[in-house]
């Protein structure tokens, strides 16, 4: 490992186009109208967020539509200082599990609203169950970020 | 179950910064090296098993094809096996049923990753799928932060305990490393060092985490019959075990985390094990992260949930305790993912025949080798014995 | 080996482009052959899937997304890379290693989300010496063609005629993706894309979601009462760099003998009823007939002229159209595995063979020119 020769550097980027199905395109038409949809499971009753066309335990077709809270409580989060590849928008960022009213799982998105500087300043405004809500952009281009961020609903439970 | 599998032998590069060797040539060492230490002739295998991460790790796609001439393969049937980080093992677990169905005696098992080539956690962020997750995924460590933090919570777990008992790990297992040849980071670390690192994601901290590694690991996998040819001591496949949780994360719970359970019972059930902690000798526990390692011993019944911490800090997982966990240092100290499961096998065979040289853990008859994989989503589990 | 391993039922999806996602054609062609085979989920022992990074959406680590879609939630399952008769064998594997009684075997590719095969396959190369020649599949087909037509005189009407008869074929043929009447003369008007290779002598880019179900042989026959049995085996790997092979002498021929070896098979032309061949480009197909041992070596065009491999000839070659109607990557091979269960099982439809099938062959290769190839034997 003395001895390093040379290298040769090669991007590829690959254009990629994906069929986003019924499924999803209902979702993210629901977010353009500020709404949180998801699918519930004839068999087992779990509601699904964002929304899916099957359930994966019993393997049955998802067409039940309920529009989900848009408030939960935090599960679990995660804070990046810094930027990291398809980072959404810039660090810092605290990315959260948030358990929305009335859903079984967890729903994958970003916290916003709090003081972001470092991971304790975080700490101090974020724990399991401390109550969130969706903010909205007010422009909505049918994308997962059309919700802003989740915002705690108050320092206290 | 069907015939007896044997494992004759294993062998690993070096790990680091591998930029000395291309790609094929770092595969090749690997595989030079396990028949020079078996002393078997690569024309008498009768197939190969490869595999790696993803094809964005280097950016060559289906790699089986460009490393055909290194792993031997040509004129030979190949089975190219992937499952994202828990590839090592199920690589394993191929070489396995390939002999145990009856199709091969001698199958040459191979994973490799060359993580300097390409961006790794740029790679990690496309196991998301781009409608509903991939944003918000910060690459391996977010992903596992979450679930540490939510194991933490779940049982109430004192955050400086859980902070102690993976600082225990961090230090003990960069030293630990220093006993393994092959390894890659070996560093002797003090509490200060590993409680101040920087955060990678709260809460992981720079030390809490493996590095990435360039390397390559090759094993033989054989019949009784080949086995017997031989004429050495080999270890036998006593128990194998894999599960797969649903793809999106957040469907269900990490703490008590349903396929790191059931691929360790599968193994177990297989093995007839009982009770891990007692008949287990050893254990290579994939740990790339030191409070996910925590969360595997419970999982895996080495101890209750809620437990790993407090019999982490009394020493029961220590290379002198009830049940040494990772004496090679780990994933934590080496990381090349296409090959790292494959090591922890390579390793918990090297315990079970006596060949660990500075780290075997004295009379070992029976170890673990795990990995893991996917979106905090695959749990692959193989038991070794000294005894068919 | 002491069991006998069938398959049981299988489900597909045609080949044209679908607006339906990924993800939901995965689990829509999983469950039609759980339902078609009348076994729940949980009955299932094993998964074996088939997909490829790069082949699938540039979402890496392909069988994290569609695990569960694909039925392996919870359960002891695998995932094969770029091949999808490599998924079909480890399954068999997994039933004879006595483990198991019953394997999913998936292969996923949605073709239509992706770039052009072309730029995909180009991934294949290494970074330093090929990759900055432009190296990709056509254009090792092409390398491949003159070389053939050279030595063994084959000529452009014969490589031409494969396309007529595949293409012609394709029109019975619910499943497949381009099928038309063509004559000779219009795939040579055809564009020419990597000379001496023409746009229609090289296959399209297709979708294509497959799910088998194998069983050991006891619980087999209460799934079915027309199992349709593996009989053999065979596959092998040439040398990487395309100048260091023999492009007119590839491994074809010992995948073929390992596989017929297996199956007891001595004379294929004879013992062989039906051939499924993987020929993404016009001429490979004769190329491969020579390397099965349907004819002589230098005499795949003098084959297809005698009408031999046509579905009234004495060894019918891709019935189904073959690859050129119908290309999803990595999936290729199970459907032309796929086909042949169908012809045994006298399940064709339209396209059902005149001629009594007992025995099958299916073809997988992927790689430049054919690096790797993968035969299968299938009967009752």
């Amino acid at each position: 490992m003395e001895k390093e020769f040379n290298t040769f550097k090669n991007v590829i980027r690959l254009p990629h186009k994906y069929a986003a199905g019924p499924t999803y395109t209902k979702f993210y038409n629901g977010l353009k109208e500020s709404k949180i949809l998801g699918t519930r499971c004839p068999s087992c009753a779990v509601t699904f967020v964002p929304a899916r066309s099957f359930c994966p335990k019993c393997m049955k077709n998802l067409d039940t539509w309920v529009e989900v809270a848009q408030e939960g409580e935090v599960q679990t989060w995660t804070y990046a200082g810094k930027d990291f590849f398809g980072i959404p928008g810039k660090a810092p960022v605290v990315i959260v599990l948030v358990k929305l009213d009335g859903t079984e799982g967890s729903f994958l998105h970003l916290i916003g609203g709090i003081n972001l500087e470092s991971a304790d300043t975080v700490k101090k405004a974020l724990r399991k169950g401390t109550r969130v809500k969706a903010v909205w952009n007010e422009e909505k281009k049918g994308h997962m970020l059309d919700i802003k961020y989740f915002a705690p609903l108050s320092k206290k439970r | 179950m069907g015939r007896p599998v044997a494992i004759l032998g294993s062998g690993q590069t070096v790990h680091g910064r591998r930029f000395d060797v291309s790609y094929p040539e770092l595969v090749k060492e690997a595989v030079d090296a396990v028949f020079e230490t078996t002393g078997i002739s690569p024309a008498d295998i009768d197939g190969v098993v490869f595999g790696t991460m993803p094809s964005m790790m280097e950016g060559v796609a289906l790699t089986h094809f460009y490393f055909a001439d290194v792993l031997r393969s040509v004129g030979k049937p190949i089975l190219k096996t992937e499952t994202c980080g828990s590839t090592g093992v199920s690589l394993a677990i191929t070489g396995y049923y390939w002999i145990a169905s009856g199709m091969a005696d001698l199958v040459l098992v191979v994973g490799s990753e060359k993580m300097h080539e390409g961006d790794a956690q740029a790679t990690m962020t496309t196991v998301l799928e781009p409608f509903y997750q991939r944003f918000f995924i910060s690459g391996a460590p977010g992903v596992f932060s979450m679930q540490s933090q939510g194991w933490t919570v779940r049982f109430g777990i004192p955050e400086d305990k859980i902070r102690a008992a993976a600082t225990k790990l961090s230090i003990d297992h960069h030293h630990d490393a220093f006993d393994n040849p092959y390894a890659h980071i070996k560093k002797r670390l003090t509490e200060d060092e590993v409680n101040n690192a920087r955060i990678i994601t709260y809460p992981v901290r720079l030390w809490d985490v493996c590095p990435t590694s360039d390397g390559a690991c090759a094993m033989l996998f054989a019949s009784e019959k080949a086995a017997k040819k031989l004429g050495k001591k080999v270890a036998w496949v006593k128990g194998v075990g894999y599960s797969g949780d649903e793809y999106w994360f957040g469907d269900s719970d990490k703490a008590e985390w349903q396929c790191a359970i059931s691929a360790s019972r599968q193994a177990y059930e297989m093995a007839g094990i009982k009770n891990p902690r007692k008949e287990l000798d050893v254990a290579e526990v994939y740990n790339p992260f030191t409070f996910q390692e925590l969360l595997f011993y419970e999982c895996f019944g080495f101890c209750g949930f809620g437990e790993a911490c407090d019999l982490t800090l009394k020493g029961v997982f220590g290379r002198d305790g009830e049940l040494p966990i990772s004496p090679s240092g780990g994933v934590l100290c080496t990381n090349p993912i296409g090959a790292t499961g494959l090591n922890r096998v390579a390793e918990a065979a090297l315990q079970v025949t006596g060949q660990a040289g500075a780290h075997q853990i004295p009379g070992a008859k029976t170890s673990l080798a795990h990995a893991m994989g996917g979106v905090v989503q695959f749990n692959g589990v193989m038991i070794l014995g000294s005894e068919k | 080996m002491a069991d006998r391993v069938g398959i049981v039922e299988v489900a597909m999806t045609p080949g044209a482009e679908s607006k339906d996602n990924f993800l939901d054609q995965v689990f829509r062609t999983s469950k039609e052959l759980l339902d078609k085979a009348g076994i729940s989920r949980d009955e299932v022992g094993t998964v074996v899937s088939a997909s490829s990074d790069v082949f699938h959406g540039g979402v890496s680590c392909a069988s994290s997304y569609y695990w569960d879609a694909g039925a392996a939630f919870l359960k002891n399952a695998s995932r094969q890379d770029g091949e999808s008769l490599f998924a079909f064998i480890y399954a068999v594997m997994r039933i004879l290693s006595g483990n198991y009684s019953t394997a999913m075997v998936l292969g996923v590719c949605k073709g239509s989300e992706n770039p052009a095969n072309d730029m995909l396959t180009h991934f294949f190369t290494d970074p330093f010496y090929q990759r900055q020649i432009g190296l990709n599949e056509t254009v090792a087909a092409a390398l491949q063609k003159r070389e053939y037509m050279t030595k063994y005189r084959i000529t452009e009407e014969q490589c031409a005629a494969v396309v007529v008869k595949n293409l012609g074929n394709a029109l019975k043929n619910p499943y497949a993706h381009v099928k038309k009447r063509v004559s000779v003369e219009d795939v040579l008007a055809s564009e020419m894309v990597m000379e001496p290779l023409r746009k229609m002598e090289c296959a399209p880019k297709s979708e294509g979601m497959i799910a088998m179900l194998l069983a050991r042989e006891d619980v087999a026959v209460k799934l079915t009462d027309k199992p349709v049995w593996f009989k053999g085996y065979g596959s092998s790997m040439d040398h990487f760099y395309l100048g260091d092979r023999d492009l007119l002498n590839g491994q074809l021929g010992t995948a073929a003998a390992k596989a017929y070896e297996m199956a007891g098979i001595t004379n294929p032309k004879k013992e062989i009823h039906v051939a499924e061949i993987c020929e993404p480009y016009s001429f490979q197909e004769l190329l491969w007939c020579e390397d099965l041992g349907f004819c002589d070596r230098g005499k795949g065009g003098k084959l297809i002229e005698s009408g031999a491999t046509g579905p009234g000839g004495k060894i019918p070659v891709n019935p189904s159209g073959g690859v050129l109607a119908h290309n999803p990557y990595v999936t290729r091979g199970l459907y032309r595995l796929a086909e042949g269960f169908l012809q045994v099982r006298g399940q064709a439809g339209e396209r059902q063979l005149g001629r009594k099938v007992t025995t099958a062959l299916a073809h997988g290769t992927h790689g430049f020119a054919g690096q790797c190839h993968a035969v299968v034997i299938i009967g009752k």
